[in-house]
């Protein structure tokens, strides 16, 4: 029986290890690609590797990031990205809180909205929104993080309720007699104990702002901002040609990042994944 | 509604006045000595230009960056802010309609030829009055509706065969042997029977039918037998095409693809760029596209480019010249501030008759404009072209921007990809070109 | 206390209720308003009553992309969690590795949708050209492979990491009691260990089946709905009625076609809502 399990465990290593190699080989070739001279190879030729004659060093990187001005697509991004999550957090776990403590008529108005907004679609309100958002003048990097709160808050309040179900108040009215008002006992009882909430949150928040596309480019004034998703499209030139090397070299770029977040809080967001998947 | 009418005649007598400072500044002044009068004629509209701004919405990719060096620069000389964006490749349409709901909407923007205006004609500003429409070469750059000029071409275009001249030459042939499509095709099989001995791989590159490269048959190829039939018929658009001339559409699309670089089977599996890497890389004598691929083919040397017309075996041929025209037309969005109109139209004045626009658009655009001080473009294709029209050849109007729709030409697209790959038949083709026209032409007007 | 705290709501709740307005609340209003409207500019509007929801199920565009929507979804659906189980499965036996292996699963949901696409045109396109087949966007069943190719690779580490978590809840005093029981491997895969787990399929299954149906940045990056719109999945098709076509009777259909999109999606969650409560029962 044991002999038999670690033979199939070899087998299903071999297994795991070649379906790993599948899994990173996409991002593999990519890098291989940008490595080439624009126009050294075909739509059938890329799985070729680089030779000395198509071998570019990083002249596509330094074409793709001057032309697309690339760094500022990603210094808006990083910015939507925090200010959005940052907002987030600190305004639905409030709200999470005051929802679970207080039973009242607004607490149940919430509560229902909230559920009810964690199903609608973008497209639902994607032509209105934008039109919103150029009145309002929400289309720029710092202010577009009202939208992100107002369309994201469903799953973090969600979240956040879902958690605080769980914790007795006890320590909170304790803090309450000690003369505690409601505000210095959110920051100084409740907050601490959020933070395993607060990441998983943090977490799933991210990668979807990070990621998004369709929002900013609908709101956005893109005349003066482009995130990065958005940069990407722009090397699909005039007449159906693509810049392909350099377009795969900014990918590669855009990716760098994500992947080193990865590799350090990896356990982070493994869990927050998994909390997010129970909970929602 | 009331206040659109109240406005658009405000602008029509504006638009006069600016006419008659245009006739005055004829007399060979510059633009800077028009704009000084006209600030003196009426000073409000000097306060309203100083607060103008321009938001142009390009088209052209490849042009992005000489079009924001040209806005920085009138910035600069003029202080009248000048934004270029250009829209992602394939996304124009969308990119225009998402910017036209926004507070800022684009003030200048462009259509594609009279059936991209149908759609936007409502936002299109009357230029008929303005000193830029009094530039224009010849009317017919301009699309009108009614007795509106609703807007107006900015670069001609030209199109054909390019070719390879080492290649012919090594071949045995030159450009006058080629006079119409059975000498075309002569040339063409011969090349493809000793496609070993002279070192390519066909005579004419791949297709490319996906997006990258689809428009070079079924919208550009297929303008020949519409513009055939059009002249056969005296007419400029119908709401029903005939197909007279779909037998010569199919006789220069088998040629095309039966002596091509690769199986026609394996047509579908070839991108555009895979189409100019052939032909670069010499491995094809013939590559059906225009002027504006120059810089794609540039690297072959420019002594070693010519052009021939695209022969279809209509009689009378032998005087066809290439395929020159427009899908280029500049508006002016009318709902835009009075202020920013008027700078829009200061702009695009600047930039047909200054030395410094005029250049940047023949030299660094590679545009042949149709405007009265338009300077010779570098571009040795364009080149080419003119050599044509000098040479008495007849060319070939652009009916294409009369197509009905972007699915008819999808059809006609699919249909053709289809035959080449044979898993459909030629009749498909007529069946989408013809049935396909009048369903689309139905839909896009009824 | 809750009479203390409830004072508070301009500051706990007033800013999140504010964008919520701004953001959803106010937009999804005037979203369904405009549905029954016909109009070019949101300032001019006529009222046109159900005109563009007749119009809707006339659109063979709409119907297609709903069909093929339908079909992307359930197969989809389908292959993610079965191999996202089977993969769950061999990272529980406790093989070494199991980490990297965790790791590199998961990694390609973090990078975007778009960039995911291109990636995948890139390679895919290569692929078919070295066999010798048609692109992406001059085949509609490339392309619907493809898609699905994608989102099994960006979806399973997901769905995977959710099953892990699952199984590595199941009591382990379980396993060894049926195995003294004489129970074999097969018997407690199917008898103890789905069981078990079955709350993590409800999730995962229901997860992988909003993630297909609302699908877009993948769909416009890897075949934008070539050709002539027979890989055009549902958002896109909303989308692409929305600033694609132009005419004063699209923005209302395209907008019905929004509010009928949301209904679906609205069943659908109805549906899973009906299921994690009857499984919640049931244990």
């Amino acid at each position: 029986m044991s002999k038999q399990k670690r033979t199939w465990d070899v087998i299903l290593a071999v297994v795991m290890v070649l379906l790993c190699l599948l899994w990173i080989y996409p991002i593999v070739l990519i890098l291989l690609n940008s490595l080439k001279t624009e126009g050294s190879f075909t739509t059938s030729t890329v799985f070729r590797l680089p030779t000395a004659e198509t071998f570019a060093g990083l002249r596509n990187y330094v074409y793709g990031v001057t032309k697309m001005d690339f760094l500022s697509s990603m210094g808006y991004s990083l910015l939507i990205t925090v200010t959005s999550v940052v907002l987030i957090l600190l305004c639905c776990s409030m709200t999470g809180w005051y929802l679970t403590r207080v039973n009242n008529k607004l607490s149940k108005f919430m509560n229902l909205l909230i559920v009810f907004s964690m199903v609608v679609p973008f497209q639902m309100v994607m032509f209105t929104l934008s039109k919103t958002a150029d009145r309002l003048k929400l289309n720029n990097p710092w202010n577009i993080c009202i939208i992100y709160l107002g369309f994201g808050a469903g799953l973090a309040v969600f979240m956040f309720t879902g958690f605080m179900k769980s914790v007795p108040m006890e320590i909170e009215e304790a803090a309450m007699i000690d003369g505690c008002n409601p505000i210095q006992i959110f920051f100084k009882v409740v907050f601490p104990i959020l933070k395993p909430t607060m990441i998983s949150t943090a977490i799933l928040e991210t990668m979807w702002v990070w990621n998004d596309y369709l929002l900013p480019t609908l709101v956005l004034d893109i005349k003066k901002y482009r995130t990065i998703p958005m940069a990407i499209q722009y090397f699909r030139g005039g007449y159906g040609r693509v810049e392909l090397a350099p377009m795969m070299a900014c990918i590669i770029i855009a990716i760098i990042p994500i992947i080193i977040l990865y590799m350090t809080c990896q356990k982070y967001i493994i869990e927050g994944v998994v909390a997010g998947a129970v909970k929602g | 509604m009331k206040k659109m009418i109240t406005r658009r005649n405000f602008l029509k007598a504006a638009g006069v006045s600016a006419a008659a400072l245009g006739l005055a500044a004829c007399g060979g002044s510059s633009s800077s000595t028009a704009s000084s009068a006209a600030s003196s004629t009426a000073a409000s509209s000097t306060a309203a230009k100083a607060d103008g701004k321009v938001y142009y919405l390009n088209f052209k990719p490849e042009q992005d960056q000489d079009w924001q060096d040209l806005a920085a620069e009138y910035t600069k000389e003029t202080g009248v802010p000048v934004t270029v964006v250009t829209a992602a490749s394939g996304q124009y349409e969308t990119t225009l309609m998402s910017e036209m709901e926004k507070s800022e909407a684009p003030t200048l923007f462009q259509v594609n030829g009279p059936v991209g205006l149908a759609n936007w004609k409502d936002y299109c500003y009357d230029l008929s009055g303005s000193q830029l429409y009094g530039e224009l070469t010849s009317d017919s750059f301009a699309l009108k509706d009614g007795d509106a000029v609703t807007s107006i071409a900015y670069v001609i275009e030209t199109y054909g065969i390019i070719y390879n001249k080492e290649l012919l030459t090594a071949a045995g042939y030159k450009q006058e042997d080629i006079k119409g499509f059975a000498d075309l095709k002569k040339v063409a099989d011969d090349i493809q029977a000793r496609k070993a001995e002279l070192g390519v791989d066909g005579a004419f590159t791949s297709a490319g039918m996906d997006g990258s490269s689809d428009w070079r048959f079924k919208t550009h190829l297929a303008n020949l037998p519409i513009y055939y039939e059009y002249k056969a018929d005296g007419i400029g658009s119908t709401d029903a095409i005939k197909g007279t001339y779909l037998d010569n559409y199919k006789q220069i699309w088998d040629l095309y693809i039966t002596d091509s670089t690769c199986d026609p089977k394996l047509l579908a599996s070839k991108t555009g760029n895979d189409a100019v890497a052939e032909f670069v890389g010499k491995k094809a004598v013939f590559y059906q596209n225009g002027t504006w691929a120059y810089n794609d083919v540039k690297d072959l040397g420019d002594d070693n480019l010519g052009m021939l017309p695209i022969y279809i075996g209509v009689d009378g041929e032998e005087n066809q010249g290439l395929c020159t025209g427009s899908e280029n037309f500049w508006c002016v969005n009318n709902t835009s501030s009075e202020a920013d109109i008027q700078a829009t139209l200061d702009f695009l004045y600047w930039c047909v008759t200054s030395e410094a626009g005029t250049s940047a658009m023949a030299d660094k655009m590679g545009f042949v404009i149709p405007f009265k001080k338009a300077k010779d473009s570098t571009n040795p294709l364009i080149t080419i072209a003119n050599q044509y029209v000098a040479d008495g050849k007849t060319s070939v109007d652009w009916c294409f921007s009369t197509m009905p729709s972007e699915e008819w030409k999808n059809g006609v697209g699919s249909a053709l990809t289809a035959y080449a790959a044979g898993t459909g038949k030629w009749d498909d083709v007529v069946t989408a070109f013809v049935d396909g026209w009048a369903k689309e032409y139905k839909l896009a007007n009824g | 206390m809750q009479k203390a705290i409830s004072k508070y709501w301009p500051i706990f709740v007033l800013p999140t209720l504010v964008a919520f307005i701004i953001g959803f609340i106010w937009p999804f209003i005037w979203g369904v308003y405009l549905s029954f409207q016909r109009f070019t500019t949101v300032s001019k509007t006529t009222f046109v009553g159900i005109q563009n929801y007749l119009s809707v199920f006339q659109d063979s565009t709409f119907l297609h992309a709903f069909g093929f929507t339908a079909v992307f979804t359930v197969v989809s659906t389908v292959l993610i969690n079965v191999c996202a189980f089977a993969i769950a499965l061999v990272l529980t036996r406790g093989i070494k590795g199991t980490n990297i292996f965790r790791t590199v699963f998961f990694m390609p949901n973090l990078i975007g949708g778009i960039l995911l696409g291109y990636i995948w045109q890139i390679l895919l396109n290569g692929v078919l050209a070295n066999l010798q087949k048609p692109l992406l966007a001059l085949d509609a069943k490339a392309g619907f492979v493809g898609l699905v190719i994608l989102m099994c690779w960006q979806q399973i580490g997901y769905m995977m990491i959710i099953y892990v978590a699952g199984l590595q809840s199941v009591p382990g005093d379980l396993i060894e009691a049926a195995k003294i029981d004489g129970a074999n491997d097969r018997e407690i895969l199917f008898k103890i260990k789905i069981p078990m787990v079955m709350p993590s399929v409800t999730i995962c299954t229901f997860l992988t089946l909003t993630n297909s149906f609302k699908l877009f940045d993948q769909n416009v990056a890897l075949t934008a709905g070539e050709p002539a719109n027979a890989s055009e999945m549902l958002a896109l098709n909303i989308y692409n009625t929305f600033y694609g076509r132009s005419g004063a009777q699209w923005k209302g259909i395209g907008q019905a076609k929004a509010v009928v999109f949301f209904l679906i999606v609205v069943v659908i969650s109805l549906i899973q809502l009906h299921f994690t409560r009857s499984k919640e029962v049931q244990q």
